[in-house]
C-alpha cells in the first residue's frame, strides 16, 4: 500500500520535473531570440574596422570610435531635444492624468459618465488623424522646425487627460473612508491627493511616469514633420533616421549603434530602478483585513 | 463640546431614492445620542450630512448654533470615526494620529504630548511606531479612537465603531467607549444597527426605518412605551412576542385571549386602557419573552404549547414553542429556576403551558401597528 503511494509520488515528481525542464528551455530560447538584435547593435556599435554593414557580427577590432564620432554631429543637440521633450511631457503628463483620474474616481458629477465614455471613443480613433491640422495650428504659433521642443510638449501633453484608464481603475481599489477621514481631519481635495492617495498609489504614480516619458522618448512621426527636415528641431529618432538615407548608411552605419544604445541607457537605468515600485502593494491595513 | 440641531432635514439621492425623511432632532451638548436601525434606514446617511461627507438635500444641520450645510468637513470642528477604521495605511500609528494635528500646522512638541497621551489613555503607546497592517482589528480601532480623539472637536461621530470586531472584543469596546465619553465629556453621536449597542451606550437613542424616525428616547422609555410595533420587535433580545388576539371588555375590565386563554390586563396597562376607552376587538398583542411563564402542568389562563427549539445560553434559556392557533412564542427561563429534571425534560414536541401577568401587555394597532396606549 505505502509503496504504492510512494510510486505514485515518484510519478508526479518526475511529470513535474520534466515538465519544468520543457517550459525553462522553451524560456531560454524566446529570452535569446529576444536579445539577439540586441546584442547585434551593441556588438556593431564597438566595430571600427568599417562602417558600413558587414555579414558577421563579432567585431574584428573593437573600439570605442562610433562613439566619440557621436559627438562630432548633431546627435548631443538631438539628444538634448529629445530630454527635454521626453522629461517635460512625463511631469505634466503624469500631473493631468493623476488628477484626472482622481477627479473622475472620487467626484460625483452630472457630466462625468458621459465624459468618460466620450473620451473612450475619441481615444479609438487614431493620433495620426489630427497630424496636418496640429501642423498647421503649431506653424501659425512658430512651433514648428527649429522650435519643435515646445511644439512637441504642447502635442504630447494635449490629450493626456485621456490616459485615465488604469490610475483611475487603481484609485477606484483605494477606500473612499481614507478620503473621508483625511477631510474630516482638515484636509483639502488636493491635500488628501498628494498626502493620502499618491503615497498609495506609489507604483501608479511610477508606471504613468514612465509610460508617459516612453512616448516622446521612442516618437518618430510627429516629431518627424514638426520638426521638418531643420536639424536643430529633431529628436534622436529623426535625426538618427537621416543617417541611414541610401548614400549616407555606408558612412554612417555603425555610429548609428551607437547611437541607439546611448538613447537606450536612460530607458534601461529608469526600469531597473523603477521596477521594484512595481510590485510594491501597500494597501495592506488600511481597512479591516 | 457644542449641541446639534437638525431642522427638517432630508435626503434624496440622484436617483430619487430618499433615503432621509424629514429629520428632527436636537442634541443636547454633551449628550450621547445613538442613531440605530436596520441596515438602509438612513442611519448613517444621516451621520454622514452632520460630518458634511454627503450633502444635505434640504433642511438645515446645526453644530453649536451655526448652520454648516455649506461648510466642508474639515471646517465644522468634528471628528469621526469609521466602521473600516479608515487608517492611513502608509503612515506610523504616530503619523496616523498626528495628521489632523501637522495639517493644523501645530508646533511637533505639542504635537508629541498630544498623540501620547491620547495613545496613553487607549493604551496604544507600544504601537505608535507600527504600521497598521501590523495590528489586530481591536488595535486598530483604538487608534481610529484616538485620531479622533486628539482633534478637541466639538462633535463627535461614530459609524458602526465596533461591527468589525468579533464579540468578546465588541463588549470590551463598548465598555472602554463608554470610559472614554466620560474622559472627553463632549457630545456624541453614534451610529449602529445593534440595539444592545444602542441600549447600554446612549444616553438617548433615535430609532429609524425607512429613512423615517419610529421614536427618540431614553433606552428605558424606548424599551417600556415603544411606540409602535417596529420599535417594540427591535429593541430587546430576544425579540418581542407578537401574536393576534381579541380584546375583550367585561364589566369594565380588559382581557386577552390568545390560543384560548383568558387573561387579565391589569396594573398601569388596564388603567390606561380604561381611561383611553379603546374598544374591544382585534389587537396585535405583545410580551416580552422575559415576561413569559413557564409550567410544566397545566394550569388556569395559560396555553398549551409545544417546543420547537431549545436554545441554551448559559443562564438562560430561550425555548421557542408554538401553540395549536400556530403563533410562535419565545420564552425566556433562567436556567437556575428549573430543577435538573425539568431541563432534561426540555426536549423537541415537550408539552408545555405557557402564560404572562397582567401588567406586561403590550397593544397595537393591527392596521396601523401604533401602539394603542402611548
Amino acid at each position: 500500500m505505502e509503496t504504492k503511494s510512494m510510486k505514485q509520488h515518484m510519478g508526479i515528481r518526475a511529470a513535474n520535473t520534466i515538465s519544468n525542464t520543457i517550459i525553462h528551455v522553451l524560456l531560454i530560447i524566446i529570452s535569446v531570440i529576444w536579445l539577439i538584435p540586441f546584442v547585434c547593435i551593441v556588438l556593431q556599435s564597438l566595430r571600427v574596422e568599417s562602417t558600413w554593414q558587414v555579414g558577421y557580427i563579432i567585431p574584428q577590432k573593437w573600439g570605442l570610435d562610433n562613439y566619440r564620432n557621436l559627438l562630432n554631429t548633431n546627435f548631443p543637440k538631438w539628444y538634448l531635444n529629445t530630454l527635454i521633450t521626453a522629461l517635460v511631457t512625463a511631469a505634466l503628463q503624469t500631473i493631468i492624468v493623476l488628477c484626472m483620474s482622481y477627479t473622475l474616481s472620487r467626484f460625483r458629477f452630472k457630466l462625468r459618465k458621459p465624459l468618460m465614455k466620450f473620451m473612450l471613443i475619441l481615444g479609438l480613433f487614431p493620433g495620426m488623424l489630427t497630424m496636418i491640422i496640429l501642423y498647421r495650428v503649431l506653424k501659425d504659433l512658430g512651433l514648428t522646425q527649429a522650435n519643435a521642443v515646445p511644439g512637441l510638449i504642447l502635442v504630447y501633453i494635449a490629450s493626456s487627460g485621456m490616459g485615465y484608464y488604469v490610475s483611475k481603475g487603481f484609485f477606484d481599489t483605494i477606500p473612499k473612508s481614507l478620503d473621508e477621514a483625511a477631510r474630516i481631519d482638515g484636509a483639502t481635495r488636493a491635500q488628501v491627493l498628494v498626502k493620502i492617495i499618491l503615497p498609495l498609489a506609489g507604483s501608479i504614480v511610477i508606471y504613468t511616469l514612465l509610460t508617459a516619458f516612453m512616448g516622446p522618448w521612442g516618437d518618430y512621426v510627429f516629431a518627424s514633420y514638426i520638426s521638418f527636415g531643420n536639424s536643430s528641431g529633431m529628436n534622436v529618432a529623426v535625426g538618427m533616421y537621416n543617417w541611414l538615407t541610401p548614400d549616407q548608411i555606408n558612412n554612417n552605419y555603425t555610429m548609428f549603434c551607437a547611437g541607439g544604445v546611448v538613447v537606450a541607457i536612460p530607458v534601461v537605468i529608469l526600469f531597473m530602478c523603477l521596477q521594484k515600485y512595481y510590485v510594491e502593494g501597500v494597501t495592506g491595513g488600511a481597512v479591516k483585513g | 463640546m457644542a449641541s446639534v440641531k437638525l431642522t427638517n432635514v432630508k435626503k434624496i439621492y440622484d436617483n430619487n431614492v430618499v433615503a432621509v425623511h424629514d429629520f428632527n432632532l436636537d442634541i443636547k451638548d454633551k449628550e450621547f445620542v445613538v442613531f440605530v436601525g436596520p441596515s438602509g434606514c438612513g442611519k448613517s446617511t444621516t451621520l454622514r450630512m452632520v460630518a458634511g461627507l454627503e450633502e444635505i438635500s434640504e433642511g438645515t444641520v446645526e453644530i453649536d448654533g451655526q448652520v454648516v450645510n455649506d461648510l466642508q468637513p474639515k471646517d465644522r470642528n468634528i471628528a469621526m470615526v469609521f466602521q473600516n477604521y479608515a487608517l492611513y495605511p502608509h503612515m506610523t500609528v504616530y503619523d496616523n494620529i498626528a495628521f489632523s494635528l501637522r495639517l493644523q500646522k501645530l508646533p511637533e512638541d505639542v504635537i508629541y504630548s498630544k498623540v501620547t497621551n491620547a495613545a496613553e489613555i487607549l493604551g496604544i503607546t507600544d504601537y505608535l511606531m507600527r504600521k497598521p497592517r501590523a495590528l489586530s482589528g481591536g488595535q486598530r480601532q483604538r487608534v481610529a479612537i484616538g485620531r479622533a480623539m486628539v482633534r478637541d472637536s466639538k462633535v463627535f461621530l461614530m459609524d458602526e465603531p465596533l461591527s468589525n470586531l468579533d464579540a468578546k472584543l465588541r463588549n470590551q469596546m463598548r465598555a472602554e467607549i463608554i470610559l472614554l465619553r466620560q474622559k472627553l465629556n463632549t457630545t456624541f453621536i453614534y451610529v449602529t444597527h445593534d440595539q444592545t449597542e444602542a441600549m447600554t451606550l446612549g444616553d438617548r437613542i433615535v430609532i429609524m426605518k425607512d429613512g423615517f424616525i419610529q421614536q427618540v428616547g431614553t433606552p428605558a422609555e424606548v424599551f417600556e412605551t415603544p411606540t409602535n410595533l417596529f420599535v417594540a420587535e427591535f429593541i430587546g433580545a430576544p425579540k418581542m412576542n407578537i401574536v393576534h388576539t381579541q380584546l375583550v371588555k367585561e364589566n369594565g375590565k380588559y382581557f386577552v385571549t390568545p390560543c384560548g386563554a383568558k387573561i387579565e390586563v391589569t396594573g398601569e396597562k388596564g388603567e390606561l386602557l380604561a381611561e383611553k376607552n379603546i374598544a374591544a376587538g382585534e389587537v396585535l398583542l405583545g410580551v416580552r419573552p422575559e415576561h413569559m411563564l413557564l409550567a410544566f402542568e397545566p394550569k388556569a389562563d395559560a396555553m398549551a404549547a409545544r417546543l420547537e427549539v431549545n436554545e441554551m445560553m448559559g443562564s438562560e434559556l430561550h425555548l421557542h414553542v408554538y401553540t395549536e392557533d400556530g403563533a410562535r412564542w419565545i420564552v425566556r427561563v433562567p436556567t437556575i429556576d428549573l430543577t435538573a429534571e425539568q431541563r432534561k425534560s426540555l426536549v423537541n414536541g415537550a408539552q408545555l403551558y405557557i402564560t404572562f401577568e397582567g401588567k406586561v401587555m403590550h397593544f397595537f394597532d393591527p392596521k396601523t401597528e401604533k401602539n394603542l396606549l402611548y
